[in-house]
C-alpha cells in the first residue's frame, strides 16, 4: 500500500472504472461461491434454496446500479452452474428463468420506486420473483399442469422469508461497505446510496 | 433484537409489498382449503395419464422415469412419494395430499401426481354414502 487508494479528489475517472470492475468481479467470486455452497447443503423442506447469492446482486444494484446486478446475477448463474455440472441441464433453466425474472422484478423496482425502496423491499420481490420464474417455466417445459401453481402459495411464503433474511444482509453488508473509504466517498445515507 | 433491526430498517413501501404477499399467499392457502376431498389419483408422466386409482384403497406403485423409480404411495385417502432416485427429493418433501386439485410433480423423474375430483351430482352422492 504505497499509493494513496483512497483520495477522492485525485481520482480519474478509469481508475474509479476498473476499481467498479474489480469490485464485481469480486462480488461475481462470492456469489458463485454463495451458490455452490447452497448447493453442497442439504435441501430444507421443500427443496428449495436461500438464495444467499442474491445478497451480492443486491449490493451490486444498490451500489453500482442495476446493468451491474444484471452481470452478477448472470455470471453467477452461468459460472455456478459450469461448477456444479449442471450447465443447459433442467435445473440451470429453473435457475436462469428464476434469476432472469427475479433481476427484472429488482431492478425495476429500484428504478420505479428508487429511495422509497430498500434492500429488504427489493430482496423480497427479488425472490417471490425467482420463484415464480421457475414455477412459469417448470409448467411451460417441464409439467403442463396448471394444478402445479397450487404450490404457488407455499413458495410465495417461503420466498418472502428468505428474502428478508437476504434482504437485511444485504443492509448490514452495505452499512459495513459505506465505512470505508472507497465506498464512502461519494456520500450517501448508507442504505440508499446514490446511483453510479 | 434483529427483528426490530429489520424493521426499522424497512421503508413504508417495503412493508406494503411484504404486507400485500402475504395477504395474497394467505387468500391463495384460503382459496385452497375450500376444496373438496378428492376421489381419485392420476398419475401423468409427459403429460400422458399412465395411472389411475380410486384414493381410498392403499396401494403402492412404481414408475420409472429418467433418473430412476419413484414410488407412490396411497394410504389412509392420502397419496404422497415414498422413495424416489431423483436427486434432491423436493417430491418427498411435498408431503401428503387428498384434496381435490393438488398435485405433487417430480420434475426430475417427470412424474405428476394430481387429485382428481368427480362431477357436482357425483361428489354430492358421494359424500351422502361416505356418511
Amino acid at each position: 500500500m504505497t499509493e494513496p487508494t483512497t483520495s477522492s479528489v485525485v481520482d480519474l475517472p478509469e481508475l474509479e472504472t476498473i476499481r467498479r470492475q474489480i469490485f464485481l468481479a469480486l462480488f461475481i467470486a462470492l456469489a458463485v461461491a454463495l451458490h455452490t455452497l447452497e448447493a453442497l447443503l442439504p435441501s430444507p423442506v421443500l427443496g428449495l434454496r436461500l438464495g444467499f447469492a442474491n445478497i451480492l446482486a443486491l449490493t451490486a444494484l444498490f451500489l453500482y446500479g442495476a446493468r451491474a446486478a444484471w452481470i452478477v446475477i448472470l455470471a453467477r448463474i452461468f459460472i455456478g452452474s459450469l461448477l456444479l455440472g449442471n450447465l443447459f441441464s433442467p435445473g440451470f433453466l429453473l435457475s436462469l428463468s428464476g434469476g432472469l425474472v427475479a433481476m427484472s422484478m429488482m431492478g425495476g423496482a429500484k428504478t420505479l420506486f428508487g429511495r422509497f425502496v430498500s434492500p429488504i423491499g427489493v430482496s423480497v420481490l427479488g425472490a417471490v420473483g425467482h420463484i415464480a420464474g421457475q414455477l412459469l417455466v417448470a409448467w411451460l417445459v417441464l409439467v403442463r399442469h396448471g394444478g402445479l401453481w397450487s404450490l404457488f402459495p407455499v413458495f410465495v411464503i417461503f420466498a418472502i422469508a428468505t428474502g428478508l433474511v437476504n434482504g437485511w444482509a444485504t443492509v448490514l453488508l452495505l452499512d459495513t461497505l459505506k465505512k470505508h473509504p472507497l465506498f464512502s466517498s461519494k456520500g450517501g445515507n448508507g442504505a440508499l446510496p446514490p446511483e453510479v | 433484537m434483529a427483528v426490530t433491526g429489520l424493521f426499522s430498517r424497512m421503508t413504508f413501501l417495503d412493508r406494503i409489498i411484504v404486507l400485500t404477499l402475504l395477504v395474497g399467499a394467505g387468500y391463495a392457502f384460503h382459496v385452497a382449503a375450500q376444496k373438496k376431498d378428492g376421489s381419485r389419483v392420476v398419475v401423468e408422466q409427459q403429460g400422458k395419464v399412465v395411472f389411475s386409482a380410486p384414493i381410498n384403497g392403499d396401494r403402492e406403485e412404481i414408475f420409472s422415469g429418467p433418473v430412476g423409480e419413484t414410488l407412490v404411495v396411497i394410504h389412509n385417502r392420502e397419496v404422497y412419494i415414498g422413495r424416489s432416485d431423483c436427486p434432491r427429493k423436493i417430491c418427498m418433501g411435498m408431503g401428503h395430499i387428498h384434496r381435490s386439485g393438488d398435485v405433487i410433480a417430480c420434475v426430475p423423474n417427470q412424474i405428476l401426481i394430481r387429485i382428481a375430483g368427480e362431477e357436482k351430482g357425483d361428489d354430492r352422492a358421494y359424500d351422502i354414502l361416505s356418511r
